[in-house]
């Protein structure tokens, strides 16, 4: 019998700076996408792998910003899902390889890698098929972007035939392939041998270089984990094996993007919305029926979330708990979180609006819409107060701020 | 008695909304604004008005016929052939306002907004024996205006300085004469000015006075000032006629409500709002400090705030219009859109929000 596990890589509370001010509050991968966690949507996709075994969480966070989560989530998969906290940061490889007694327990034959960062349908059976069907070390899922996009990523050339992988560069100056690296692989167990393999040669190579290295020292002395024990998977391990028969790839067309900022955030959440639609139609709030608040496209609400009928939502909104959503309200395209009220008349649209924030009646929070622009979405922090009729356009509120008067184009400490 | 409205011509400074009726057409606290002043006039006694005009004459007519049997007032239309300045309409009208009683004639400009006490000044003019009257007023700047340089004890003109750049006082010429029919041999039927031209030389002979207006007064002649102009005008109705202006739960501060206006529930209206006929504000629509001109729709949840919206208009569910926004007659503005100062000439469709001022063609 096969077995199978996935490691999620969650990273911790240093990387990540650009999801502020939502990270203030909640670590990232916690961060609700269509309602839920963000790290939920690649757990959903294990679920569908008949022989997964074991999730494991592996990151640099604090164990009790994930105790509830994981502890809640065990129950409701009937797959023991595990937090591995890093001591300090190894890299990618260097993660996985300092935990790899653990994640061996169960003796599998295959690992899911998976990065919590990137949103898409995570079709993980397809992955497994592909791998069983070519062999090798593993595995990786690519999609192809325009040029302009592709360079932002690791870019990989394949053969188009027999899909091996030939050639990897990450975010290359020039234009090598339009084909991008998504963060989601599938491996054989064999893996950890090869990460061993470039840890030795690493170790090897630093102690040679030690005694006239300013750098090494340098590195060594600081937080990180040393040279020879911070490995990258994708620079330090996978780009060495392109064109050795060792690596594949399997494209898919389905949506992918990755998930650095709160603009992102957002259009994920659109995304995983529309990916409901599709899979699980039943999670999407219906306009149907008197008494009901009007609904326009994708839209999630909490069950415990409050909405007044003459209300109007959508498309691609996600109301989370306990959020009142007042008589005459109209939400477009946003995140509204946990607590929130939003009062009589008001209006929000391209927006993220955070925890316990109140807006006011005839207030208007906007943003542009441009996802991947620094101020192309309006987000509050937890705990903002908009006042009665304020308007704020493409703003950046951090937590505990009252709003008086109409603000554009501001980030407001 | 007789009197002259300057009039003036194209009103572009109070575009878009001249683009579709002459200045003195354009409403006011839901009244053309000329018609504040015909009033006034009827009521100090006036039975002539003659209109200093430069454009579209016959449009401005056909429109005041009806107002013309109903308060009892003629309205002549004296058409300039060229802009005649301030002073030129006066000769140009000679034959009219000289009708050989030797009683005064009124002088108005027709931007301004104020009590009009006209009657008071009348007073005052016989009881000084002037040649001519001006009405000033205290104002804040008066460096953007023409002040009136005078005696304080007697009310003697003793000089003008057009935007003065060193202070001479703060009076300024509030654009309100009277005049007696001698003034008009000093004018000649050419493009002329009667603040330059003409009161300099009544003012050297000793018979030039003024008062003080009592009250507000306001130029109205573009939207920041024409929406100040309503605050000023409604906050003076409430200490006149106070049953003139809306009351109850929806509506806080002055807010007038033509009676063919319809306003849904959970609205809130006001300060310093007019509503004019045959508008639709539909439910839980907010609206603070602006105009809604004859047959506009504003939709559900929409908030409009310090703007003017032209005569039927129409404004989306939850649009919010605000900072100086004049929509043009006949703008429609989608469901969600917001205008932040968008200045709309007529017959568009807004589909996009407008988010810096600007003016859409």
């Amino acid at each position: 019998m096969t077995r199978s596990v996935a490691i999620i890589m969650v990273g911790g509370p240093t990387k990540g700076t650009r999801f502020r001010p939502l990270s203030f509050n909640v670590a990232k991968p916690i961060f609700p996408l269509a309602g839920q966690p963000m790290v939920h949507h690649p757990i959903q996709a294990c679920k569908k792998v008949p022989d997964l075994v074991h999730i494991y969480l592996v990151g640099f966070y604090e164990e009790k910003e994930f105790q509830l989560y994981v502890s809640a989530l065990s129950t409701e998969l009937k797959v023991p899902v595990r937090y591995l906290k890093e001591d300090k940061a190894r890299g990618s490889a260097g993660g996985l390889s300092h935990f790899k007694d653990i994640i061996m327990e169960d003796d599998p034959d295959m690992l899911f890698v998976l990065n919590c960062d990137v949103c898409c349908s995570f079709p993980l059976a397809e992955l497994q098929e592909a791998q069983r069907a070519r062999g090798g070390l593993g595995t990786i899922l690519v999609k192809k972007v325009s040029k302009e996009k592709a360079a932002e990523f690791g870019e990989l050339v394949a053969d188009p035939q027999t899909k091996e992988l030939l050639h990897y560069t990450e975010k290359p100056e020039t234009f090598v392939s339009d084909l991008i690296n998504c963060g989601v692989y599938v491996f054989s167990s064999s893996l950890f041998d090869h990460i061993s393999s470039v840890s030795t040669f690493k170790r090897d190579t630093a102690s040679l270089k030690r005694a006239s290295s300013f750098e090494v020292l340098a590195t060594a002395s600081t937080t990180r984990g040393s040279a020879a024990e911070f490995i990258r998977l994708d620079q330090d391990v996978l780009t060495p094996l392109a064109g050795k028969r060792q690596l594949y790839v399997y494209e898919t067309l389905d949506f992918w993007e990755q998930i650095k900022t709160p603009g992102m955030a957002l259009r994920c959440s659109g995304l995983y919305l529309a990916q409901y639609r599709r899979t699980n139609p039943g999670l999407l709030a219906s306009g149907d029926g008197p008494g009901k608040a009007a609904i326009v496209g994708d839209v999630y609400v909490h069950p415990s979330a409050k909405i007044h009928p003459s209300a109007k939502l959508g498309p691609n909104v996600a109301v989370a708990a306990n959020a009142r959503i007042g008589a005459g309200v109209r939400l477009i395209s946003c995140i509204i979180l946990d607590d929130v009220e939003i009062k009589e008349n008001a209006c929000v649209m391209h927006s993220i609006v955070g925890w316990k924030s109140t807006i006011g009646r005839w207030s208007r929070v906007q943003g542009a819409g441009d996802y991947e622009a620094k101020l192309g979405i309006t987000i509050l922090g937890e705990d903002n107060v908009v006042e009665d009729e304020v308007v704020v356009v493409n703003c950046i509120v951090l937590p505990h701020k009252s709003l008086s008067r109409t603000v554009r184009e501001e980030i407001i400490l | 008695m007789k009197a002259l409205i300057l009039v003036g011509g194209f009103g572009t400074r109070l575009r878009p909304l001249t683009l579709s009726v002459p200045k003195p057409l354009v409403d006011f606290a839901n009244k053309p604004m000329i018609l504040h002043q015909i009033e006034a006039l009827k009521a100090a006694g006036t039975t002539e008005v003659v209109l200093a005009i430069n454009y579209q004459p016959e449009l401005m007519l056909g429109f005041l016929r009806e107002f013309e049997a109903q308060l009892g007032v003629k309205i002549i239309c004296s058409q300039e052939t060229e802009p005649m300045g301030t002073a030129g309409p006066l000769a140009l009208a000679r034959e009219i306002l000289d009708d050989g009683s030797g009683d005064p004639f009124f002088v108005l400009n027709s931007d301004v907004i104020s009590e009009y006490p006209l009657k008071d000044m009348l007073e005052f003019h016989k009881a000084h024996n002037a040649e001519a009257t001006i009405m000033v007023t205290k104002v804040e700047e008066p460096s953007k205006y023409g002040v009136v340089v005078y005696n304080e004890q007697t009310g003697n003109v003793d000089r003008f300085v057009e935007k003065p750049q060193i202070f001479v006082g703060n009076k300024i010429n509030a654009g309100i004469y009277i005049c007696q029919p001698a003034i008009l041999d000093r004018i000649e039927l050419r493009p002329t000015s009667i603040e330059k031209e003409v009161f300099p030389k009544v003012a050297a002979d000793g018979k030039l006075f003024c008062m003080e207006l009592p009250g507000f007064w306001m130029d109205v002649g573009q939207p920041k000032d024409y929406i100040t102009g309503l605050q000023l005008y409604l906050e003076s109705l409430r200490k006149r006629f106070p049953e003139r202006l809306a009351n109850g739960a929806h509506v806080t501060g002055n807010v007038l409500i033509d009676s063919t206006a319809e306003i849904g529930e959970g609205c809130l209206i006001g300060p310093d709002v007019s509503i004019g006929p045959g508008c639709h504000i539909e439910p839980g629509v907010r609206l603070s400090r602006c105009t809604i001109l004859r047959g506009v729709r504003v939709k559900k949840h929409a908030c409009i705030t310090g703007s003017i919206i032209g005569w039927h208009s129409t404004v989306g569910q939850w649009a919010r219009v605000e900072n100086m926004t004049v929509l043009g007659e006949d703008v429609h503005m989608s469901d969600e859109v917001y205008s932040n100062g968008g200045v709309v000439l007529p017959h568009k469709e807004i589909k996009a929000s407008i988010l810096s001022p600007q003016i859409i063609m």
